[in-house]
C-alpha cells in the first residue's frame, strides 16, 4: 500500500523526540451492507474507507494522530503531532523494515467482494421468507447483510513490517412476532472472517428460522422471577458471560490502572474448578482471529483460567513491557482513527464431562438462559450484568414455561466461584464489544454451565 | 484540498435526467488527552472527513460514501450510489426534501473554544486528574481523566436546491473516579458537554465523580422488593434514551414501536412532558439543519403525558402522508450513513420539585444513580424493561445506605405510568436532558 522508504521516514520522523516505539498503521477498507425490511430492499450502501495512523509510545503514554490522506506530507504531519505528545528527548533510529509472514488464518475462499449484489440480495430474501414461514405471528422482518475486506499494513520501529488482509462477513435476522397486545423480538446473527463459504454452512434461511423461532417461543412467554436463584447458561450463552464478568478485567489496561478486581491474583483461584478459560485469537476463520494483532505481533492462543487458578491478563506491547512479562497479542482497534488498545479475541470457556442434559435434569428450580442480549461489567468492582433475550424457567429439572424480561446480576468471582456444573457440549456467539468507543468483532464460545445462585432481576413472583 | 461545499458541489452536478442526487460532506479536527498518575496518558488527534452520496432513480435508493476522496473518487461515489439504487426495490415514498429556509444558530461555533491551544488541553487534564485525586484520602487514583474537543464542518447540497453549510464546536470533560477502602474498589463517574473546555468547570466535574464513587463505599446486595425509585439524571437519561427509539416514526411504521397507534392518547402520567428541539438555544444537538438539509424544528412528543405524535424524517412523513412533514429528525452517524430518523435535544420539561422534595415522597425506595446493560436490558418493541443497578437507600427523606448488585425492573408503558412527580435538576448527557425522575413503583432485584 505505501513505499518501504517512506515509512521508514515517517517512523524516523515520529521517533524525533525519542519514544520506546514508533508505529504506523495503514488501513484501506471496502464494505457492502445491504438492509431487507419489510420485504424490500431498504438501502444497499458501499464504503470505501483509507487512512494512516501513527503512534508514538514512551512507557505507558502514547501520542496519536491520523489522516485520510497517504502522502508523505500528511504522514509527515500525522508522525510531528503523535511525536509532539512526548517531552522533549533525543531522537532515536528506525531498525530496517523487514516483512514478517502470517498463517493466513482468515482466507476467504470465494471473497465476497467478487459476488454480485443481486446475490446478496436474493440472500436476504432467503432470510426473509423462512423467517415468515416460521408462523403467522411473524410480522416483521429485517435482514442485514454485511461484508468488508481490511487491508492492513503496520510497520513498528523496531523494524517489523506486517501486512495482512481481513475479509469479514455477516447475516443479521431480527423478527418481530405479535399475538394479541404481546409484542416479542427474536434475533440470530452468525458471523466469520471468511469469504461467502460461510454461507454454506450457515444458510441464510436457517437464521430467519432461528430468529422467528425465538420470537415466536418468546410470544407464550410470562415474566420471568426476582431474585436469587439456580441459573443455568445454554452453551454458548456463557461465553457471553465469561466475556463480560470476567474477561474485561482481565484486559491489561484495566489491570494497569489499578481498576480490575483481578489485580494481584495471578496464580490464585479465582473461579470454581470446574472453569478452564481462554482467549484464543488463532482459530481459523474465527470472527475474532487474526494473523497478527493491530500493533503487529503475532496472535496467540493465551490461556486464562486452568482449573480455576488465573493464569495471566490480555496484554498488549505497552502494558506487557511494565508488567515485565510477554505481549499475548491482544492490541486491536476498530480502524486507523484510533490507537490500539488491550482487547478480547475469541473468549472461551472449555467443555467439562457432564451430559449437559444432566446439568438441567439435576436442577429443582431455576432459570435456563438460552439467549442473550448482551452485557456490561465493571471491571474496577467486578459487578456485571447480562440480559436474557431468550429464557426458561426450570421445575424440578425440567425446561418449562418461557420467560421474559430477565435480567442476570452478579460480580465476577463470585458467580464464577460458584459454577458447580460444566458440560461436554460448546457451541459460539459472535458480536461487536465497545470500549472506549471502539467497537470490536469477537467470538465467545462455552458449554453448558450451572450458577449455583445469582440474581436475576425479573418482575414475577 | 476542496472545500465541503465544492465537494458536495461536484457530486450534484454529476446527476444524470431523472435522478435526485443528494451530497453530505462533513471534516472533523478532534483532540483528545487523558492523564494518569500526573502524567500525560495520551493524546490523540483526529482529522476525519468523507463525502456521502444518495441517489434516487424510479424511487429506487442508493447510498455510497469514501473518507476523503479527491475529485474523480467523488465522481465515483455518486457512480457507486447509482448502482446501488438500480438493485434497491422502487418505493414511491423515497424522494429528496424540496430546498427551505433556514437560520443559522448563533454560538454553535464558539471562536474562542476553538483557538485553544494544545498545550493548554493538556493542563486542563492534568488539573483535572489532580482535582479528582486530592479531595477525599480514599480517592487517589482516577481510570480515566480526559479532556476533549472537536471543530466540525458540514455541507449539504440537493438537485433539488438544498444548500446547507455550518459549522460548530464541542467539548467534553469525563472522570471516572475509583474509591477504594479495604478490600473495596468504587467507581464514580462524571461528565459534561459545553461547546467549549473554556466553558466547563472540571474542578466541580472531578469533585462529583469523587462523591460519586465515595458514597458507594460499603454497598450491599438489597432484599427483593417492590418500591418507588428515583432515577438521578444520569440514570433517567439512559432510560429516556430508550423512549426515544419508540418515538422515531420509523419504528412506528415498522411496527417496532409500542407508541404506534397511540396519538392523541394518555401513554404516560400528567408529570410527564417530554420535547425533542433542535433549535434550543445551546443545546448540546442544536442545529440549523438534520441530516437532509430539512430545518431543524421542536416536537411537543408528550405533553402531561397525553402523545402528540413521532419524530420524522421526509422519507416517513411521506409514507405517513395526510399532513405530515418531516419535523427536522433526519439524523446521521457522519458520512459512512444515509439519513435516518432520530432525535436532536431530547429533553423531559423541569418540573417544579427540589431533590428534597422528591426525597420525601419516596421513602423507603431508593435512588438510582447508575444503570448498567440498558443496551441490552431494555427492549423498545416489546417494552420490558430490567437492567442492573446501583444507588442508594432513602430514608428519612435523605439518601442513605449505598446498594450494588440488584436490578430494577418494570415495562415502559408502566414507567411512564407511574411518573408520580419530576425534579428541577435538568441535565443533559450528550442530545438527552432530564431532570431527576420518581416512579411510583418498579421490582428491585437482590438477595
Amino acid at each position: 500500500m505505501l513505499d518501504r522508504d517512506l515509512v521508514a521516514d515517517v517512523l524516523a520522523a515520529a521517533r524525533r523526540r525519542g519514544g520506546d516505539l514508533a508505529e504506523v498503521f495503514v488501513e484501506e477498507r471496502s464494505s457492502t451492507s445491504i438492509r431487507l425490511d419489510d420485504g424490500k430492499v431498504e438501502e444497499l450502501t458501499t464504503g470505501l474507507d483509507r487512512g494512516a495512523g501513527v503512534r508514538v509510545v514512551e512507557g505507558t503514554s502514547y501520542g496519536y494522530a491520523f489522516s485520510n490522506r497517504l502522502d508523505r506530507d500528511s504522514l509527515l504531519e500525522a508522525a510531528a503531532a503523535a511525536s509532539a505528545a512526548l517531552r522533549q528527548g533525543a531522537a532515536r533510529s528506525v531498525v530496517d523494515l523487514v516483512r514478517v509472514h502470517g498463517e493466513g488464518r482468515n482466507r476467504a475462499e470465494r471473497p465476497a467482494g467478487a459476488v454480485p449484489a443481486a446475490d446478496k440480495v436474493a440472500w436476504l430474501r432467503e432470510v426473509d421468507e423462512h423467517a415468515r414461514a416460521v408462523s403467522g405471528e411473524v410480522t416483521q422482518v429485517t435482514g442485514i447483510y454485511g461484508d468488508s475486506l481490511q487491508r492492513r499494513l503496520i510497520a513498528t520501529s523496531d523494524g517489523r513490517w506486517i501486512e495482512e488482509d481481513r475479509p469479514r462477513i455477516r447475516m443479521v435476522a431480527q423478527v418481530v412476532a405479535k399475538r394479541g397486545d404481546v409484542i416479542q423480538t427474536g434475533w440470530h446473527g452468525p458471523a466469520a472472517c471468511a469469504g461467502v463459504e460461510f454461507l454454506d454452512v450457515h444458510a441464510p434461511g436457517e437464521t430467519g428460522r432461528i430468529a422467528a423461532s425465538r420470537a415466536v417461543t418468546m410470544l407464550g412467554s410470562i415474566p420471568a422471577p426476582a431474585g436469587e436463584m439456580a441459573v443455568v447458561v445454554a452453551n454458548g450463552c456463557g461465553g457471553v458471560l465469561f466475556h463480560e464478568a470476567v474477561g474485561h478485567p482481565l484486559e491489561a489496561d484495566a489491570v494497569d490502572k489499578e481498576a480490575s478486581v483481578y489485580r494481584g491474583l495471578v496464580g490464585t483461584k479465582c473461579a470454581s474448578e470446574l472453569i478452564n478459560g481462554v482467549d484464543d485469537a488463532t482459530i481459523p476463520n474465527g470472527w475474532g482471529s487474526y494473523d497478527f494483532d493491530d500493533e503487529g505481533e503475532p496472535s496467540a492462543r493465551t490461556v486464562l483460567f486452568t482449573d480455576g487458578i488465573l493464569q495471566g491478563f490480555l496484554q498488549d506491547r505497552m502494558r506487557a513491557a511494565k508488567m515485565g512479562v510477554a505481549t499475548t497479542g491482544n492490541a486491536r482497534r476498530e480502524s486507523y482513527a484510533y490507537p490500539p488498545i488491550p482487547r478480547m479475541t475469541n473468549t472461551n470457556i472449555l467443555p467439562g464431562t457432564t451430559d449437559p442434559a444432566d446439568v438441567i435434569a439435576s436442577t429443582e428450580r431455576g432459570v435456563y438462559v438460552s439467549g442473550l442480549a448482551g452485557g456490561q461489567v465493571n471491571p474496577a468492582t467486578g459487578d456485571f450484568v447480562f440480559g436474557v433475550s431468550e429464557g426458561f424457567l426450570i421445575e424440578k429439572g425440567e425446561i418449562t414455561t418461557p420467560v421474559r424480561g430477565a435480567n442476570l446480576i452478579g460480580r465476577a468471582i463470585e458467580v464464577m466461584s460458584s459454577v458447580d456444573a460444566v458440560g461436554s457440549d460448546f457451541e459460539t456467539w459472535e458480536g461487536v464489544c465497545g470500549k472506549d468507543g471502539q467497537g470490536a468483532p469477537v467470538g465467545s464460545g462455552s458449554p453448558t454451565l450451572r450458577i449455583a445462585r445469582m440474581t436475576v432481576g425479573g418482575t414475577g413472583g | 484540498m476542496a472545500e465541503l461545499t465544492d465537494l458536495v458541489r461536484i457530486a450534484v452536478d454529476a446527476a444524470r435526467s431523472r435522478e435526485q442526487v443528494e451530497a453530505y460532506a462533513d471534516e472533523t479536527r478532534e483532540t483528545e488527552v487523558s492523564a494518569l498518575r500526573g502524567e500525560v496518558e495520551g493524546m490523540k488527534f483526529s482529522q476525519g472527513r468523507g463525502l456521502g452520496v444518495r441517489v434516487i432513480r424510479d424511487g429506487r435508493l442508493g447510498y455510497a460514501w469514501a473518507a476523503d476522496p479527491t475529485p474523480e473518487e467523488a465522481l465515483d461515489t455518486v457512480r457507486r450510489a447509482r448502482e446501488n439504487a438500480a438493485l434497491g426495490e422502487p418505493d414511491e415514498f423515497n424522494g429528496l426534501p424540496e430546498a427551505a429556509p433556514f437560520t443559522p444558530i448563533p454560538g454553535l461555533f464558539h471562536e474562542a473554544s476553538a483557538a485553544l491551544s494544545t498545550d493548554d488541553k493538556v493542563r486542563r487534564a492534568l488539573d483535572l486528574e489532580a482535582a479528582a485525586i486530592s479531595s477525599d484520602p480514599r480517592v487517589g487514583k482516577v481510570d480515566l481523566a480526559q479532556v476533549g474537543d472537536a471543530v466540525s464542518r458540514m455541507a449539504i447540497a440537493s438537485t433539488l436546491g438544498v444548500e446547507a453549510e455550518y459549522a460548530r464546536t464541542d467539548a467534553w470533560v469525563v472522570v471516572v473516579t475509583l474509591a477504594v477502602e479495604g478490600d473495596e474498589t468504587q467507581t464514580g463517574y462524571s461528565f459534561r458537554i459545553a461547546r467549549g473546555l473554556d466553558l466547563l468547570d472540571h474542578h466541580a466535574i472531578a469533585k462529583e465523580a469523587v462523591e460519586r464513587a465515595v458514597r458507594m463505599i460499603g454497598a450491599t446486595k438489597p432484599q427483593t422488593a417492590k418500591l418507588p425509585v428515583i432515577l438521578d439524571p444520569f440514570a433517567a437519561s439512559e432510560f429516556l434514551g430508550v423512549v426515544g427509539g419508540a418515538l422515531s416514526a420509523d419504528a412506528v411504521l415498522k411496527g417496532r414501536s409500542l407508541f404506534a397507534g397511540r396519538v392523541g392518547e394518555p401513554v404516560g402520567s400528567e408529570a410527564f412532558t417530554l420535547v425533542d428541539d433542535g433549535t434550543l438555544q445551546d443545546g448540546p444537538a442544536t442545529c440549523p439543519v438534520d441530516g437532509e438539509g430539512v430545518p431543524s424544528g421542536r416536537t411537543d412528543l408528550f405533553t402531561g403525558g397525553v402523545l402528540g405524535g413521532f419524530l420524522h424524517s421526509t422519507y416517513t412523513a411521506r409514507r405517513t402522508g395526510g399532513s405530515q412533514r418531516s419535523t427536522g429528525n433526519a439524523k446521521r452517524g457522519g458520512f459512512k450513513s444515509a439519513p435516518g430518523v432520530g432525535t436532536s435535544n431530547f429533553f423531559v420539561q423541569p418540573g417544579e420539585r427540589s431533590l428534597d422534595e422528591l426525597y420525601a415522597m419516596a421513602d423507603g425506595g431508593v435512588l438510582i444513580d447508575d444503570l448498567a446493560g440498558v443496551h441490552s436490558g431494555a427492549n423498545a418493541i416489546s417494552g420490558e424493561f430490567s437492567v442492573g443497578a446501583t444507588g442508594l437507600r432513602i430514608r428519612d427523606g435523605a439518601p442513605a445506605e449505598p446498594l450494588r448488585e440488584m436490578t430494577i425492573a418494570s415495562t415502559l408503558p408502566d414507567m411512564l405510568r407511574g411518573v408520580l412527580a419530576v425534579g428541577n435538576d435538568l441535565r443533559f448527557f450528550m442530545g438527552v436532558g432530564t431532570p431527576s425522575i420518581l416512579i411510583g413503583e418498579m421490582t428491585l432485584a437482590g438477595v
